[in-house]
């Protein structure tokens, strides 16, 4: 079988298929036409006089349509192919289908086509854990469709297949007797429907979007997104590779019609997340500030308001992930939404305040001030699980909910020196940090929009105190760094990770302190050449391939750096972004998730970490703030300071139409780090 | 005083009345400062349909019985958005699952739904309130 998986989407909607166009998925396999978090196809497989086709080459023509060419027969050798075969496949509310069937014979011929179709309507979530449904199913033929159903006491999907010519319509698939005539064609078009049931409420649908429609709405989002000059022909596929992919993870929800958001990867995180939104968001302000945005008023409307031990929910608290599955509705996971981080809500704030320093939009910030008013109060009232000032996490859903609920999430991201792993609650480090900055922050906005002069007040003395404490608790004295964490007993969690540069994007670090750790983010020990690496050589867990144990991550990457320019390390800031840059060459502009931390002399190019999701949102968008951090683009009241340190391979970096406060301005860098600056 | 009484003692056995009183009464509600707009509730008791409007401005919302225009209209069953009205089920999982439908404005729908309460806990953790400016 074709190996290669094919993937299209629009939205939450998206087909994976193999490199031929045929889904033929088992209950684990991630193949198929999804929807909402549900799989509407599982089967969909074309035979000509029952024989397979064969992918002769696959054409993404847009991240939402694509074109498979094949020729009958699954051998090799394709000598003797009389017929071609055409399958032009878009996503809207299911997928349309054009196949074409070109003969190319001088006589005629008769064929047989087939559609084998069929859905076992899983849940995401099942085809991750290979869960039993517990459901019935239901095919029916209608007159000219077939109906593939699914029903759960009240829950209820359908798929409705159709097609533009006379089919006989069984309830396994369709059927088409065709004679094609010498150097002739023949075409239908298949539907594909995706019926939500009571829940078509929840989608556009209905909105008729055409695809003309949306190949327009991709040029005018890249041309309206700032034009990039440089010497580097691979800094500006790069560039133009973040600003497509980013335009295909846009999250369009049901209560903010014509307004997206960023989803956090394609396909299988195409929705809401917290955590990645808002970082997204973040590293896009300068290019795309309509996601931020967005993302603030949709994570807003849906803020926790409830103390629900099932959704690790709070009274302030931003979601963590939000799904739609019928493992969510039935309450077998805890996503409706589920609240679990501990991050989110302290960045909320941060992004209120960056989207303002940017856009200078007031309005929005008024509007969102209770919201932001509970997120500062959710870091103090719920967040400090121990009662000694930090915020931890713990979550109180033991069953479905999420153990480490700090951006690195797996099991054992979290350790001592020697390897060991922490008790909950857990204090990481980096959540301190993002506490004192959106205290910062809050109280900024609190006198400059809230008019909350007492409020400000308090926050600044609250960030204060934190940051005292924390430059004194968590300091390892013998390492010279943050501890990653203080544990349940309120120990350090001894190892040296890149968590420590967050904090210098934060601003908690000490100055006196900021040179050592810089002097740590680009030793050898974090410093792959490539980039930081998330644990460092040495420690315990560290494995160059592991997860959160010593691969490196270009989003994490990208705040290190802007961190580093934050304290003034400009020159460093210049290679770690050069590094990521470098690496993104080998992936055609797209970054990975993460790629391995063997030292880069080693291995000469990037190892992808192998992982189900690209393009993951937030590597999509770490592009984009190297380029921010390089021309040391810095919102200054109206005005954009520009204060350019390019790294060594970069001659000449020019962003034009940069949007913001101030309309359109321009930046420019040139040459070596050191000699452009002002 | 006797008006009170009785509600209280309707409010025992009727805790979906007892939600939409309590809505009346109460002062500005900050979490739906931007909403605006109807509500009607379906609410199906064996053979017959309880319906309730909410209309809702500035954070201030008005109950009735009486029929008005609605933006939205939230059906479900008497027994299940009595569970609703005291934290014993969620909304959004409702919808999800087909047994809570929704119509109309959806935004509406979603603002409102953040004043239903948090669900009864079997053993209540104790809130830090003491802890409130440890940050000090």
């Amino acid at each position: 079988m074709s190996g290669d998986l094919v993937q299209i989407l629009e939205g939450n909607t998206f087909v994976v298929s193999d490199s031929a166009g045929d889904v033929e998925a088992s209950p684990t396999d991630p193949t198929g036409l999804f929807s909402f978090d549900t799989r509407f196809l599982s089967e969909w497989i074309l035979t000509i006089n029952g024989e397979r086709l064969n992918a002769l080459s696959t054409d993404d023509l847009q991240y939402y349509e694509t074109r498979f060419f094949l020729v009958p027969g699954t051998g090799t050798v394709y000598v003797d192919a009389k017929l071609s075969v055409i399958r032009q496949r878009a996503v809207g509310d299911g997928f349309r289908e054009q196949l074409t069937i070109m003969n190319h014979d001088d006589k005629p011929v008769d064929l047989e086509v087939r559609i084998d179709a069929g859905s076992d309507f899983a849940d995401l979530f099942e085809v991750k854990d290979a869960l039993k449904k517990k459901g019935s199913y239901e095919r029916r033929v209608e007159r000219d469709r077939l109906v593939l159903g699914y029903k759960r006491e009240t829950f209820e999907r359908e798929t409705v297949i159709t097609s533009t010519s006379h089919a006989k319509i069984d309830e396994q698939g369709l059927t088409f007797k065709v004679r094609v005539e010498p150097h002739g064609q023949w075409a239908t078009e298949l539907a594909v429907t995706a019926v939500l049931g009571s829940l078509n409420v929840l989608t556009q649908r209905g909105d008729k979007r055409a695809r003309p429609n949306m190949a327009r709405g991709l040029t005018k989002w890249v041309h309206k997104a700032p034009t990039l000059e440089t010497d580097v022909d691979s800094l500006k596929a790069t560039y133009r590779r973040s600003l497509v992919d980013l335009a295909a993870l846009r999250f369009e929800t049901r209560t903010m019609p014509g307004h997206s958001l960023p989803a956090a990867g394609l396909p299988w995180f195409m929705t809401i997340f917290g955590r990645d939104s808002i970082f997204t968001s973040l590293q896009s302000l300068p290019f795309t500030p309509e996601l931020a945005a967005t993302t603030l008023r949709a994570l807003g409307e849906r803020q926790g308001t409830r103390i629900d031990d099932f959704r690790d929910e709070d009274p302030g608290r931003i979601l963590h992930e939000a799904r739609f599955g019928e493992m969510t509705a039935f309450e077998e996971r805890p996503h409706s939404p589920y609240y679990g981080n501990a991050d989110a809500t302290a960045m909320y704030v941060v992004l209120l305040d960056e989207y303002e320093r940017w856009t200078g939009d007031h309005r929005l910030v008024r509007d969102l001030e209770y919201q932001a008013r509970a997120a500062l109060n959710w870091i103090d009232e719920f967040a400090d699980l121990q009662g000694n000032g930090y915020v931890s996490y713990k979550r109180r859903n033991e069953k479905t909910g999420l153990e480490n609920q700090c951006w690195k999430d797996s099991w054992d991201s979290i350790s001592y020196r020697d390897g060991a792993l922490p008790g909950f609650p857990r204090a990481t480090c980096e959540l301190q940090g993002y506490a004192y900055d959106s205290k910062m922050r809050g109280a900024r906005l609190a006198r400059l929009v809230w008019h909350d002069q007492a409020f400000a007040e308090r926050l600044e003395k609250e960030a204060g105190d934190l940051k005292r404490r924390f430059n004194h608790d968590f300091w390892v004295e013998d390492g010279e760094y943050f501890a990653v964490a203080l544990d349940a007993d309120g120990r350090q969690v001894d190892s040296l990770t890149s968590n420590i540069g967050h904090l210098l994007w934060s601003g908690i670090v000490d100055k006196s302190k900021a040179k050592t750790i810089a002097r740590h983010l680009m030793s050898d020990r974090l410093f792959s050449g490539w980039g930081i690496r998330t644990l460092a050589v040495g420690e315990g867990r560290y494995n160059p391939i592991g997860y959160h144990v010593g691969s490196v991550w270009p989003f994490d990457n990208s705040f290190i750096a802007w961190g580093l320019r934050r304290y003034g390390f400009k020159e460093e800031a210049a290679r770690v972004a050069e590094g990521i840059l470098d690496a993104a060459q080998f992936f055609d502009g797209r970054l990975p998730e993460a790629f391995g931390g063997y030292p880069r002399e080693m291995t000469k190019y990037p190892v992808q970490y192998p992982t189900a999701c690209s393009p993951q949102a937030w590597s999509t968008g770490a592009p984009l703030l190297f380029l921010r951090t390089m021309l040391g683009l810095e919102p200054v009241g109206d005005y954009l300071v520009v204060d350019p340190a390019l790294p060594a391979s970069i001659g000449q970096l020019e962003l034009l139409d940069i949007p913001g406060r101030w309309g359109r301005i321009d930046a420019f860098g040139r040459s070596r780090v050191g000699t452009s600056g002002r | 005083m006797a008006s009170v009484a009785m509600k209280k003692g309707r409010r025992a056995q009727d805790p979906t009345a007892e939600f939409f009183e309590d809505l009346a009464t109460r002062g500005p509600e900050p979490l739906l400062q931007s909403a605006s707009g109807t509500m009607r509730f379906d609410l199906k008791d064996g053979a017959r349909v309880e319906h309730w409007y909410v209309t809702t401005d500035k954070g201030q919302s008005r109950v009735s019985h009486k029929e008005a225009k609605a933006d939205a209209i939230i059906r479900t069953d008497k027994a299940l958005f009595d569970k609703i009205a005291t934290g014993k089920a969620n909304v959004t999982a409702a919808t999800l699952r087909g047994t809570l439908v929704l119509e109309g404005d959806i935004a509406l729908v979603m603002a409102f739904q953040r004043l239903f309460p948090s669900p009864p806990r079997p053993r209540r953790r104790a809130r830090p309130d003491d802890r409130k400016g440890s940050a000090r």
